[in-house]
C-alpha cells in the first residue's frame, strides 16, 4: 500500500487537473478472499444475514481461485468513497485501477441519475443488517429468512424513478420541527402519518387505492399488506436497497466507459516503455470483443463524441449528409471536451445509445458488417429494449381492490417479449402469502391475454 | 482460507448456504441414484449439482433479449438480470455422505487390520533448517541455553538469551507408516437371456454405487468383473455393461471363478465383497453345488451380496432357495429389484442394512 500512495496523490491532482470532480476516495488493499465477499456483498463490508450473499461469495471465491475471472476493483458509491484494490497486483494494474477509480468517483458525483441517491450507504448498509439481525433474535432465524426468501423475489418490482418524483404533497405533513428526523424505513412509524378521514364522512368517494398505477409495488406492500411491523422494515429495507443499486445498472456502460476514457487519459503519459506494452496487453483484456463488454462499447462511444464534437460533426448540417459523406464531414469547432462532460452529466446508458450509437459507428467498430445494415435498426432495438428497466418487465400495480374482493391486480406491460411462466407463477405465489388475499398478473401467455392468478 | 486471514462476516452466510445445500441434497437423495451422468468418473473428487430450486424467483423475460449482430448476444452476464442457478459444489465424500445419510445406507466396518500401504508424514523430529514457521521455540531457546551457559555468557540475574542461527530447530516431518484398510469388490453377471436393457440399467446403477459406497470406506478398492452363462469368464469393467445374450445357467460357475480370483486377494489383507446379479433361474441340479461353494465362499467375505433383477418373464427360484438355505447367515445380502423405485431398497439390502 505504501507504494501506491504517491500514485494515490498523483492521479488524482491529475484527474483534477483534468476537470474531474469528486469527494474524498479512501483506498484500502484487500485479498481475495475479501475481495470475493465485498463483490458479493455489492460492495459493502456488511449486508443482512442471508444464504444468496454465500452462494454469490462461492461462486467468485472459486472463479478465482480456478483463474478464470479476477475483480482488480470496487467502488463504493458513498461519500467519501470507498475503493478497494486487490492486494498482489502489479504496480502498473493499481496504477490503472486507481485512475479508473478517480473517474468512477467523479461519474457518482456528477451522473444526474445519482442525485437523490443517499450519500451515506455504507451506514445506511450496516443498519438495515443489524435490523434484520435484531429481527432473527426476537422472531426467529428461520422465520424472518423465509420472510426475506419472499421479498427478495419481489426486489425487482420498484418503480427506480420514485427518488426522482417530487410531487406535491397531497397530505398535510407534520412542520419539519415536529417531525423526528430518523431513517426512512423506520419514518412510518416514528412520524406516522396523519389519521385517514373517517370514512363517516358523507359523500367522501372512496379513493381508488393506489389512487394512479403504480411501480412501486414493494413501498406499496410495506405500507399496505397485512404485516407484522418487523416484516414491513424488512420490506422497505429491501426496497430501499434496490433503488440505491437501479441507477448503477442504468449506467453500467457509460460509467464504465468513462472510467476507462480516463484511467486511459490519465495514466498513458506517465508510462515508461516497458510498462507501455503491459499496458497495452491489460487494455485489450479489458476492451476484449466479447458479447456486449460495457468497457468496450462505452469507451469506444465516448471516444466516438469526442471526435465528432471535435470536428463538428453533429446538427442540421451533418445529420443532412448520407452515409459516406458523413464520415469525410469536418468543422473543426473542438468541443468534444465540452460535450464528453455533459454526456457524463446528464446520459443513462439507455439514451446515450440510443443517440449516439449510429449505423456509422457500428460500421466502424464492426460491430455490423455492411451486409448486415439494414438489420442494424432492428439490432440496436432489441439491445436498447435489453437496456429498458435494467432487462426487467415492466410490472404496475393497478388496482389493490380488484373486482372488490380485496384482491390484487398487476399488469404486465406487454412489448413482444412473453415472461417466463414458471418463475412468475412462483412470484404471484409469494405474493399472495405476503397479500393475504388472491393476487392477479395480466399479461400476454403464448400471443393470448390471460390472467395468471395465485391464491 | 488461508490462517492468519480474519474470519469474514459473509462465512456466515456461506455456512447458512451449505446447510441448505445439504439439506437439498439429501431431499433429493433418491433422485440422484439414477443420475449416474451427474457424477461423470468415479474417480472426479468434486460434484457439482444444480440446484435450480435454490434459486430465488423473480418476475423476468422468458427469452433471453438482445440478439443481433455484433452488438452482444445473449449469454454474457455483464448486464441484465443474470439470474446464475445455484451450484452447489461438494466434495465427492461428503455428497456420498448425505446421500447414505439420507437412504439410510448402512457404514461399512473393515474386517481385518489390513495392509501396511501407506506412509503418512508427522512432525516428530527437529531439522535445524526449515521455514519460519516451523521453528520450535523451545528447542531453540534450550539450545541457545546450552550454548549460553558453556560459553560462560549465561548470567541467572540477567537471564537473556539470543538464539544464534546455530542454535535455531524447526519441527522436522517423518514418516510413519499407517495402516490402511483396503477391499476389492467382485461383480459377477448373470447374461442368460433375459437381462434386457432395462435390467442391464439396474444393474449398471447399483454396481456404481456400491462401487462408489465402498470406495467412500476403502479409498484403496479393486474392481474385478466376470460374466456367466454357464460357464465364467472375467472381463474389463467397459464389457461387463454390455448387452447380450448366453445360453443356460450355472450360478455355480460364477462362485468357482470367484473363489479362484479372489485367491489374489487374501482375506486377512483384504475386505472382500462379491456381488451377484442374475435372474434366479438357475439350471436344475446346479443348485446345490452353488450353494456348496457359497457356504465355503461366505466365511471369507465381507459381504455376498445377491440381487435378483427381475423382467418381465417371470421370476427364477434362486432367491427363495438362497434365502432358505443361507437366510441370516452373517455376510449375506439379498434383493429383489424390479424397477428403478426398488433402487433406493435394494442398494441398502445389498450393502448390509
Amino acid at each position: 500500500m505504501k507504494a501506491l500512495l504517491p500514485w494515490i496523490e498523483t492521479l488524482r491532482e491529475r484527474a483534477q487537473a483534468e476537470g474531474l470532480t469528486f469527494p474524498p476516495v479512501l483506498f484500502e488493499e484487500v485479498g481475495p478472499e475479501e475481495m470475493a465477499m465485498l463483490a458479493a456483498y455489492g460492495g459493502f463490508p456488511r449486508r443482512y444475514p442471508h444464504w444468496r450473499w454465500g452462494s454469490e461469495y462461492l461462486r467468485y471465491r472459486e472463479t478465482y481461485r480456478y483463474g478464470l475471472a479476477r475483480i482488480y476493483e470496487l467502488v463504493v458509491n458513498t461519500v467519501p468513497v470507498q475503493a478497494y484494490l486487490l492486494k498482489g497486483n502489479t504496480l502498473l494494474a493499481q496504477k490503472l485501477v486507481i485512475a479508473h477509480v478517480y473517474a468512477h468517483a467523479d461519474f457518482f458525483h456528477n451522473n444526474l441519475a445519482f442525485k437523490p441517491i443517499p450519500k451515506d450507504m455504507l451506514s445506511e448498509m450496516a443498519h438495515h443488517a443489524a435490523y434484520v439481525e435484531r429481527a432473527m433474535e426476537r422472531h426467529g432465524a428461520r422465520s424472518v429468512e423465509e420472510f426475506l426468501d419472499l421479498v427478495l423475489s419481489l426486489e425487482n418490482l420498484i418503480d427506480p424513478h420514485a427518488p426522482y418524483i417530487q410531487r406535491p404533497q397531497e397530505e398535510e405533513v407534520p412542520k419539519p420541527q415536529d417531525r423526528l428526523r430518523v431513517r426512512p424505513y423506520l419514518d412510518p412509524y416514528v412520524n406516522p402519518p396523519p389519521e385517514p378521514p373517517k370514512e363517516a364522512e358523507e359523500g367522501a368517494k372512496p379513493q381508488a387505492l393506489p389512487p394512479r398505477p403504480t411501480r412501486d409495488i414493494l413501498g406499496f406492500l410495506a405500507r399496505y399488506a397485512p404485516l407484522a411491523p418487523w416484516q414491513k422494515g424488512i420490506l422497505e429495507i429491501i426496497r430501499e436497497e434496490s433503488l440505491y443499486f437501479a441507477p448503477q445498472a442504468a449506467t453500467k456502460i457509460l460509467n464504465e466507459g468513462w472510467a476507462t476514457y480516463w484511467h486511459t487519459r490519465l495514466l498513458l503519459p506517465l508510462l515508461t516503455p516497458k510498462e507501455a506494452v503491459d499496458f497495452a496487453e491489460m487494455q485489450a483484456g479489458l476492451l476484449a470483443p466479447h458479447g456486449l463488454n460495457p468497457y468496450r462499447l462505452g469507451y469506444l462511444l465516448l471516444k466516438e463524441v469526442e471526435e465528432r464534437w471535435d470536428k463538428g460533426r453533429f446538427g442540421p448540417e451533418y445529420e443532412a449528409l448520407p452515409l459516406g459523406e458523413r464520415l469525410r464531414y469536418e468543422r473543426p469547432t473542438g468541443e468534444g471536451q465540452k460535450k464528453l462532460f455533459q454526456v457524463r452529466t446528464v446520459y443513462t446508458d439507455l439514451n446515450f445509445l440510443e443517440e449516439f450509437l449510429t449505423p456509422e459507428f457500428a460500421l466502424r467498430h464492426r460491430l455490423v458488417s455492411p451486409e448486415e445494415l439494414p438489420r442494424f435498426a432492428e439490432a440496436k432495438k432489441a439491445l436498447l429494449f435489453r437496456l429498458t428497466n435494467a432487462g426487467y418487465p415492466i410490472v404496475e400495480l393497478v388496482d389493490a381492490n380488484y373486482q372488490n374482493r380485496g384482491e390484487l391486480l398487476l399488469v404486465h406491460t406487454y412489448e413482444g417479449v412473453e415472461l417466463d411462466l414458471r418463475k412468475t407463477k412462483a412470484v404471484l405465489e409469494n405474493l399472495h402469502r405476503l397479500w393475504g388475499r388472491p393476487v392477479h398478473l395480466k399479461t400476454v401467455v403464448n400471443g393470448k391475454e390471460t390472467l395468471l392468478s395465485a391464491g | 482460507m488461508t490462517p492468519g486471514e480474519a474470519f469474514l462476516p459473509i462465512e456466515r452466510d456461506l455456512q447458512r448456504f451449505k446447510e441448505i445445500v445439504r439439506g437439498e441434497v439429501k431431499k433429493r437423495a433418491r433422485e440422484f441414484l439414477t443420475r449416474e451422468e451427474l457424477f461423470g468418473q468415479v474417480e472426479g473428487r468434486l460434484v457439482s449439482i444444480p440446484l435450480p430450486q435454490l434459486e430465488i424467483p423473480k418476475i423476468v423475460y422468458g427469452e433471453p433479449l438482445g440478439e443481433g449482430l455484433g452488438l452482444g448476444g445473449p449469454g454474457d452476464e455483464a448486464l441484465g438480470p443474470g439470474g446464475h442457478i445455484p451450484v452447489a459444489e461438494l466434495e465427492l465424500e461428503e455428497f456420498l455422505d448425505l446421500v447414505g445419510e439420507a437412504l439410510r445406507l448402512p457404514r461399512l466396518r473393515p474386517k481385518g487390520e489390513g495392509e501396511v500401504t501407506e506412509e503418512a508424514f508427522r512432525y516428530t523430529t527437529l531439522a535445524r533448517k526449515g521455514p519460519r514457521g516451523l521453528r520450535h521455540v523451545r528447542r531453540t531457546l534450550k539450545e541457545s541455553l546450552k550454548r549460553a551457559l558453556l560459553s560462560g555468557e549465561y548470567r541467572p540475574e540477567v537471564p537473556l538469551l539470543v538464539p544464534e542461527p546455530e542454535d535455531l530447530r524447526y519441527k522436522a516431518p517423518k514418516k510413519k507408516p499407517r495402516p490402511h484398510a483396503q477391499a476389492v469388490v467382485l461383480f459377477a453377471l448373470d447374461v442368460s437371456g433375459s437381462m434386457r436393457e432395462e435390467e442391464l440399467r439396474l444393474v449398471k446403477t447399483l454396481s456404481f454405487w456400491i462401487t462408489l459406497w465402498i470406495k467412500r470406506h476403502f479409498p484403496k478398492l479393486e474392481r474385478r468383473y466376470l460374466l456367466h452363462d454357464a460357464e465364467a469368464w472375467e472381463v474389463s469393467e467397459e464389457e461387463f455393461f454390455k448387452a447380450r445374450e448366453g445360453g443356460g445357467t450355472r450360478l455355480s460357475s460364477a462362485l468357482l471363478l470367484a473363489e479362484e480370483i479372489l485367491k489374489a486377494y487374501p482375506e486377512a489383507f483384504y475386505n472382500r465383497y462379491l456381488y451377484h446379479f442374475s435372474d434366479g433361474e438357475n439350471w436344475q441340479g446346479d443348485t446345490p453345488l452353488a450353494l456348496e461353494a457359497l457356504k465355503r465362499l461366505l466365511p471369507s467375505l465381507a459381504l455376498y451380496g445377491y440381487a435378483q433383477v427381475e423382467g418381465p418373464y417371470g421370476r427364477g427360484q434362486f432367491f427363495e432357495e438362497l434365502a432358505e438355505a443361507l437366510g441370516g447367515q452373517e455376510g449375506l445380502a439379498l434383493a429383489e429389484v424390479r424397477g428403478r423405485e426398488d433402487l433406493p431398497r435394494a442398494l441398502r439390502q445389498l450393502l448390509g442394512g
